[in-house]
């Protein structure tokens, strides 16, 4: 049923006339609204929304301030923030529609009714500052990148400032490379890769596998499994401060039921491991392909 | 990559020619410049590294000499004949631990091309990591490496802007270099040198299709990949391994000669299908379809000598050969769909659905032969293995508009899928896992914003689990998140940030318990637009405490592995500009950043930093940059460091 009203809706939306159509006497045009806000206006001709203003097939030429501000022939005649729409004191999701009339139908947005951001009403505007000159509209550059999420995400900055951490303090990395900001269909809004793989293998190719003896966290849970991505001060990024207790917290020799809502997996013993012995504390001297093995299956190599 | 400096080398020279042209051409000068950015070159100077230089390269890396510290400029063309504009970013260049350069350069509505290249230097050498031999005064990391990891991209997007817009793109990962590794065969282990290589192609294409009310993407895409890896030791040297005693039933054992090598190759190819559509103004629908089948083959090969031991049967032997071929396939389908449905002016609902469904199948085929007492002892084993992963989710959200300022959500997820891993034929170790995945979770959140000076927002959710995959996974757990921006006046704004992670699972014989929040606070002022100074800074606390059981492997006794950290860190940056000065206003920024941690590993990591700028002359300025790095471990002292980097340079314009 769903499919057919998709394919309905699909079909009526390609004969439907354009919305850029739609003419009103009530606007004032850009030029009016630029003798009273020349600099936002100056600002916005170096802005590639300014394009609207010049793109006859948009529908808004010589109107672009009036596509997101709504008709101000009103304001122009009677100057006030009450007759002139201002999407900042919007909702966010009121203030997304209105980016959204041109930029919903877009691969952009195919996770963002997903995405934490629209959950927690962080609009549009919150990262893409429209009309000014001294942010660009999209922030391209790894440190612009970084500033601006840090500036929500404190605890994730923070993270990095750990002496083991991916290399975004040093503007080599930038949030985008893992996240993508708009949702994505994985957790924690992650990049993916060749389509359906965690983004995480886009540059640790070696460890994407497929192998013949996968380490099942790997596939089922991820690489936060073991590491934090973010930052840590244990080396490689783990989760604990020595690798045998990352290991143990799985392999922890406990006996578990055979079926049953308390079955999980990985509680093989370590049979003769005596970690009262140094080459027995370090399980991946031995288990160096952690990651998943070609051709071993206790991962030995 | 001599390409691509040449290039980058040439562009401002191409830029003169464009602005010449342009003169002579042109009576009037275009107000637009042709040519802007910077480029800044400099030389970095470390006086020294006190303490550990492998853990100074394992987490700094950066070494003396000169280094094109960055570059960004654009090149315009007026008259718009090959491009608008091409854009180059480039950062440290020349012995540098990460190095990048990015170029765009795209003409309205024909096309929109970019190009990323990144090289990451990725040294680890930490023995707190990997050090069997630490109790004999032997300090080194048997599982190290000094390798350089190569990103490169290239996309081309043709009729950017158009209703519809093909592109191509091609992305490279690889990776080379040496380090150290063990070789384990059986009951053996000996720390040996190690080569490594791998790289990933992908290459991909796709077209979008975007109309007021749908958009479709549809790509096509696939992946090459190439490892080798190679374990040697040359003939003829002695190898005792980790053996504080390598004496095994009155035999001395060693190994005098290795040569393991890996031969790693596999593809992909991947079908990806994206929709968005808005059929009519109360919904909005999406949904992608993803599929990819990536593969893997494997030559490897081992030749090694020297007095080893098999343990199950305590056979020793002088030599051994192995032979094995691997295959591995993992088909993988992912799919979702969902929607946005307006029925009220105030009410939205989400709707979503989406399956995950990973199925890997491998076989290994091996044959061992083993020379004793010259006789050759020889095994053969075929395996094959099957892991499987089917994850499902069904969520639905409700959004209230209370009012213009406040907006209510809650929600529920149900999460369900199973999970399993079996080798056949069965023997020793556990032959086959199969799990189940049940979840039941509720969200909640508020966002209030009772202006545009402040803005509350809270959310929380909670979970109750009836069937995980590990011990470790959330089972019955809280996550609260808490964030406030204020911005009492125009050059001041104050954020606040309270996370809380609170995950146990209370079944007996897996229990686990884990709590984790973290408090952030961050400011940042700039009086009078910035004009004099600026200052910003942010503290945040964190704690982390986790405890499960476990039984010693040895003696069977039950343990509990308690894990705590609890960090303080904090950032600071203030820029002064010097008051009296306009146009040659020198410039100071001052600041840097602490970390601090007690508990399971205790470590201290300072990184304060001072930098001045003086203009010079109209295009050139001079910098200086000191900088301190001092890292230090209570329980592995002789991991810790401390050097001065002091970089000075100029920043030149055109």
């Amino acid at each position: 049923m769903r499919w057919h009203l998709a394919v309905l809706s699909l079909t009526i939306a390609a004969v439907a006339p354009s919305r850029a159509a739609a003419q009103s006497s009530s606007f004032a045009g850009s030029e009016t609204c630029k003798v009273c806000h020349e600099d936002i206006y100056n600002g916005f001709t170096a802005s590639p929304h300014h394009v609207v203003e010049t793109d006859a097939k948009r529908g808004w030429q010589g109107r672009a301030c009036e596509a997101c501000h709504g008709p101000a022939q009103a304001h122009t005649e009677g100057p006030s923030a009450d007759n002139i729409r201002n999407p900042a004191k919007l909702t966010a999701a009121a203030a997304d529609k209105i980016c959204l009339t041109c930029h919903l139908n877009q691969p952009t947005h195919i996770g963002r009714l997903e995405s934490s951001h629209a959950h927690n009403q962080i609009s549009c505007t919150a990262c893409h500052k429209v009309h000014s000159s001294e942010q660009p509209l999209v922030a391209r550059k790894a440190e612009a990148i970084n500033k601006q999420c840090g500036s929500c995400h404190l605890n994730v900055w923070a993270q990095f400032q750990r002496p083991f951490h991916h290399k975004l303090p040093e503007g080599d990395m930038s949030c985008v490379d893992c996240h993508n900001p708009h949702g994505s269909i994985r957790p924690a809004m992650i990049q993916m890769f060749a389509a359906n793989e965690p983004g995480c293998f886009a540059c640790h190719g070696d460890k994407r596998g497929p192998f013949t003896f996968e380490h099942a966290p790997v596939r089922f849970e991820g690489c936060q499994s073991c590491h934090e991505p973010h930052g840590s001060a244990n080396p490689r990024m783990l989760t604990r401060a020595q690798v045998r207790f990352v290991c143990l917290e799985c392999h922890a020799n406990l006996p578990t039921p055979f079926s049953g809502a308390a079955k999980v997996a990985g509680v093989v013993p370590p049979a003769f491991h005596d970690l009262r012995l140094p080459q027995y504390q370090n399980c991946t001297v031995c288990h160096q392909k952690i990651h998943g093995s070609h051709v071993d299956r206790n991962l030995l190599k | 990559m001599k390409t691509l400096l040449f290039i980058l080398a040439s562009l401002p020279l191409f830029a003169q020619q464009a602005a010449t042209t342009s003169d002579a051409s042109t009576p009037v000068p275009s107000a637009e410049p042709v040519l802007t950015g910077w480029i800044d070159l400099g030389y970095v100077f470390i006086p020294g590294v006190g303490g550990s230089y492998d853990t100074y390269r394992s987490i700094i890396d950066v070494h003396q000499g000169p280094k094109l510290l960055g570059t960004d400029f654009t090149l315009a063309d007026p008259k718009h004949h090959w491009f608008d504009t091409i854009q180059v970013r480039a950062t440290s260049w020349g012995a540098e631990p990460s190095s990048s350069v990015h170029v765009e350069a795209k003409k309205s509505g024909i096309y929109d091309f970019n190009a990323d290249y990144r090289d990451f230097a990725y040294f680890n050498f930490l023995p707190s990591y990997a050090d069997p031999l630490l109790s004999q005064g032997i300090v080194l990391d048997e599982q190290s490496f000094d390798t350089r990891r190569k990103i490169a991209s290239l996309s081309l997007d043709i009729r950017p802007g158009h209703w519809w817009t093909p592109y191509v793109a091609w992305d490279h990962d690889s990776s080379s270099g040496t380090g150290a590794s063990v070789f384990v065969t059986d009951g053996n282990n000996y720390p040996v040198p190690n080569k490594l290589r791998d790289s990933t192609d992908l290459y991909r294409a796709g077209v979008r299709f975007e109309k007021p009310h749908f958009h479709v993407t549809l790509e096509e895409g696939g992946t090459v990949f190439k490892s080798d890896q190679n374990l040697f030791q040359n003939p003829g040297s002695t190898n005792n391994g980790n053996f504080s005693a390598p004496v095994f039933f009155g035999e001395t054992l060693d190994l005098t000669s290795l040569l393991a090598a890996y031969g790693a190759s596999g593809s992909s190819a991947y079908t990806k299908a994206l929709l968005t559509a808005s059929p009519a103004d109360w919904i909005d629908i999406y949904g992608q379809f993803l599929f990819s089948q990536p593969d893997t083959h494997v030559n490897y090969q081992q030749y090694d000598a020297g007095n080893l031991y098999l343990q199950s049967q305590v056979l020793f032997y002088s030599s051994e050969q192995q032979l094995a071929s691997a295959f591995a396939e993992q088909p993988h389908t992912t799919a979702s769909l969902g929607a946005e449905i307006r029925p009220l002016k105030r009410v939205r609902i989400v709707e979503s659905w989406m399956t995950d469904r990973l199925h890997d199948a491998g076989s290994a085929a091996s044959t061992q032969t083993l020379i004793s007492a010259g006789e050759s002892v020889p095994f053969a084993s075929l395996l094959a293995t099957a892991l499987a992963s089917n994850y499902n989710q069904e969520a639905i959200d409700i959004f209230f508009d209370a009012s213009q300022k406040l907006v209510l959500r809650g929600g529920y997820r149900y999460v369900w899928g199973d999970a399993s891993y079996a080798f056949l034929p069965p023997e020793g170790l556990a032959s086959s896992d199969h799990e189940q995945l049940r979840r039941n979770v509720g969200v909640g959140s508020a966002t209030y914003r009772p202006s545009q000076k402040i803005s509350l927002t809270g959310e929380f959710e909670g979970s109750s689990s009836s069937g995980v995959y590990f011990r470790t996974s959330l089972y019955n757990y809280q996550k609260v998140r808490a964030q406030v921006h204020y911005q009492p006046l125009q050059s001041l704004s104050v954020s606040a940030d309270f996370t809380l992670l609170n995950n146990q699972n209370p079944l007996a014989g897996t229990p686990y318990d884990y709590t984790s929040h973290q408090e952030s606070l961050s400011f940042y002022w700039a009086p009078r637009g910035s004009k004099i100074f600026d200052i910003q800074g942010s503290y945040s606390r964190s704690d982390l405490k986790s405890k499960i059981s476990f039984l010693e492997p040895e003696t069977l006794s039950p343990l509990l592995s308690s894990y705590r950290d609890n960090a303080h860190t904090g950032t600071a940056l203030l820029d002064l500009t010097w008051p009296r000065g306009k146009r040659f206003a020198p410039k100071l920024s001052a600041g840097g950043s602490f970390f601090i941690s007690s508990g399971s590993q205790p470590t201290s990591y300072y990184q304060p930093v001072v930098k001045l700028w003086v203009p010079l002359a109209k295009h050139v300025s001079w910098f200086s940059e000191w900088r301190y790095y001092g890292y230090g471990e209570t329980f592995n002292l002789y991991e810790g460091f401390r050097t001065h980097l002091v970089t000075t340079g100029v920043r030149l314009t055109p």
